[in-house]
């Protein structure tokens, strides 16, 4: 780790701390992650092992966060610990809609900028979920930006499997829930790779909007905000989800024109929009899918 | 009891691992005890992936269409570095060496009834960290630890309860699990943490859907008789220079050669034609397979364990599939599925004799 020189730290990942750091031989900028995946009697553990190799597999797309390598030191028990070092980018897509909310000029994004950005996600997505892994926590905070390049990249992936989707991160920080897609809401347990895309036609509304389109701030509220604009979801639509496991009587709202609540989007974008907001996962759009849907026609693709 | 430096006499030239090797592990050499090793079985199923276990640790699994590319694009990054094997100036030794562990995961697998792809994977792994390091002549413990290091890696990728020092019973050394732990960091950081290798098994279903059959018994049989050529291919140092896809194409060619001749002829111009394929190396490979299956030679080095069974196998088993591949293909390939079978309920070679008789019986019966 000595290679590394610590510049400031930049967040609290879902696991831990992440630092911005330089390579002192090179100079490049990184970003280190450090794990709680600590070595056992049994040297590193086998989940350790399997889901840092599939990170090191997935990193290989360009709309992923690429995986530089891989550190361990010793802890003051004397047991290595392993840091995960990546690639850094300046930004992220939640720093970016907040620059165009507040600030100085506030300003919406450029719809060619939506569609480039969504374009890349569903790749980064397609990318994880044609390699059998779900990602599971996607939002704005893990959409990592190179401004100058146009260019948007996943990050915070892989590592969900060792540890259960949390309620409250590394830090206690309430981890968020409002990318969280009604079936793991409802704790549906086999859930699958329409909760990626939930979260992602979520990500699309609120670059549009600038603002989330689903803000709860507990799991029944959560629920409750996006009952009231896609109406409450009945066994006729979404097959079984009464038999979910926390599925109570709610109040049956009706629903609304979700056009209205991204005034600033086209038919086509709101076509789209309402097929990764389905409420039967099954019938969700998926990520592959979405790369054709017409939405994307006045895209340039080859840039991709 | 002899102690042994780790650092000194493994000669690193990465200085990367420093902090592993910054101890001093110590080693203790046993006299040879034999016991013969339980077994414990381990089936378990990699499912706690999201979806479905990823392509590249799948030994037998579906493609997906959408990750071919992908396969193809890094392949490279899982085989071992170019011109390295074979051609390096230690070959002899590299070739002894790797004879000798191969031998030692294959025992491991039949001792502790393992998935035949975690010696596979072990070879792997120690072939890819041969490529980038040395290891130095004449000190058979490094060797042995590598081996065994390896090996306990490759289990804990197929989430296999695999214990390193119930292995090591019976055999010259003994590593306690601190030295193990540090020589799997040491390869995990020269394989740079990619584990999940691209083997000729990720594109085996890939190349077998080129040929449209419908009929899943055939299917079924192609398949095993391809992956029983891709497994006996590792052994063959020649051929461990190809590219997976490449190996995975020429063992799809010959099984096919083997089980459906009249198929053949097309199903190589297919294969040879595909974008990602590179001709010339796939027919130089097909050759060296094709000399692999017809050859005795390659299975000498079977011979070091202590069975011949395996020989015996293979030879009634070509015979059969040629005698009766216009025929009876059905009956092959129950041979095959028996022959794998038998051959992960030999223990300690106590049952070649066993063996030997239900082959001869289907022989006669066939």
């Amino acid at each position: 780790m000595e290679k590394y020189e610590k510049l400031e730290k930049v967040g609290e990942g879902t696991y831990g701390k992440v630092y911005k750091a330089k390579d002192k031989a090179t100079g490049q900028l990184v970003a280190l992650k450090k794990t709680r995946l600590e070595m056992d009697e049994e040297g590193v553990p086998p989940t350790a092992l399997r889901e840092v190799s599939l990170l090191q597999m997935l990193s290989q797309s360009l709309y992923i966060v690429r995986l530089l390598c891989v550190e361990h030191v010793d802890s003051k028990e004397g047991k290595p610990v392993l840091y995960l070092v990546f690639e850094y980018l300046d930004t992220d897509l939640k720093k970016f809609i907040d620059s165009h909310r507040k600030g100085p000029s506030p300003r919406p994004l450029a719809p060619s900028m939506v569609q480039s950005f969504l374009y890349q996600l569903c790749k980064g997505v397609a990318h994880c979920h044609s390699h059998g892994v779900l990602h599971r926590d996607l939002k704005p905070q893990n959409l990592l930006l190179d401004k100058e390049r146009g260019i948007l990249k996943i990050a915070d992936l892989g590592l969900g499997r060792a540890f259960t989707v949390p309620l409250k991160s590394y830090t206690h920080e309430i981890v968020t829930l409002w990318y969280r897609a009604p079936e793991v809401l409802l704790g549906s347990t086999h859930y699958s790779t329409g909760v990626d895309m939930w979260s992602v036609g979520c990500i699309f509304a609120e670059m549009v909007r600038r603002q989330a389109l689903f803000p709860g701030d507990s799991e029944f509220q959560q629920l409750l905000h996006i009952f009231r604009l896609l109406g409450t979801p009945s066994d006729k639509q979404w097959p079984g989800v009464s038999a979910l496991r926390d599925w109570h009587v709610y109040p049956q709202w009706q629903p609304q024109n979700l056009a209205r609540a991204v005034p600033a989007l086209g038919p086509d974008g709101v076509d789209l929009l309402e097929k990764m907001l389905k409420y039967d996962p099954a019938e969700r759009i998926s990520a592959k899918a979405a790369l054709d849907h017409p939405y994307f026609d006045s895209l340039d693709k080859s840039q991709f | 009891m002899r102690s042994f430096s780790f650092p000194s006499l493994l000669l690193l030239s990465s200085n990367c691992c420093s902090n592993v090797l910054s101890l001093t592990a110590s080693v203790s050499t046993q006299t040879s005890q034999t016991t013969s090793l339980e077994t414990q079985n381990q089936a378990k199923k990699m499912d706690e992936f999201g979806l479905q276990e990823p392509h590249s640790l799948a030994s037998f699994q579906e493609y997906n269409p959408d990750t071919i590319p992908d396969l193809f694009a890094s392949e490279s990054d899982h085989m071992p570095s170019h011109n390295s094997l074979s051609c390096s100036k230690d070959s002899d030794f590299y070739f002894a060496f790797r004879l000798k562990a191969i031998s030692l995961f294959l025992q491991a697998q039949y001792s502790c009834n393992l998935d035949p792809f975690i010696p596979y994977l072990a070879i792997n792994y120690l072939d890819r960290f041969l490529s980038k390091r040395d290891i130095p002549e004449g000190k058979p413990w490094v060797s042995r630890l590598l081996e065994v290091s390896c090996l306990s890696l490759a289990a804990k990728m197929k989430n296999t309860p695999f214990s390193a020092t119930d292995f090591q019973r019976g055999e010259g050394f003994i590593f306690d699990a601190q030295t193990i732990h540090k020589m799997e960091l040491l390869i995990l950081d020269t394989l740079d943490w990619r584990m999940r290798s691209i083997t000729p098994f990720s594109f085996l279903p890939f190349f077998l859907s080129f040929l449209d059959l419908n009929d899943q018994t055939l299917a079924k049989a192609l398949k095993s008789r391809a992956s029983d050529v891709i497994f006996n291919a590792h052994n063959e140092i020649k051929i461990v220079e190809f590219k997976p896809s490449i190996i995975a194409a020429s063992a799809a060619l010959s099984a096919c050669q083997e089980l459906l001749p009249l198929q053949f002829p097309s199903f190589k111009a297919s294969i040879s034609s595909f974008q990602y394929v590179n001709k010339e190396s796939l027919f130089k490979c097909l050759t060296l397979v094709q000399e692999m299956m017809v050859n005795e030679g390659y299975e000498s080095m079977f011979d070091t364990l202590s069975c011949t069974t395996r020989t015996a196998m293979s030879v009634v088993d070509r015979q059969l599939t040629k005698s009766d591949q216009r025929q009876n293909t059905h009956t092959s390939s129950t041979i095959i599925a028996e022959k794998r079978d038998s051959k992960r309920r030999r223990l300690n070679g106590t049952l070649c004799s066993e063996n030997r008789f239900r082959l001869s019986h289907h022989f006669q019966k066939c």
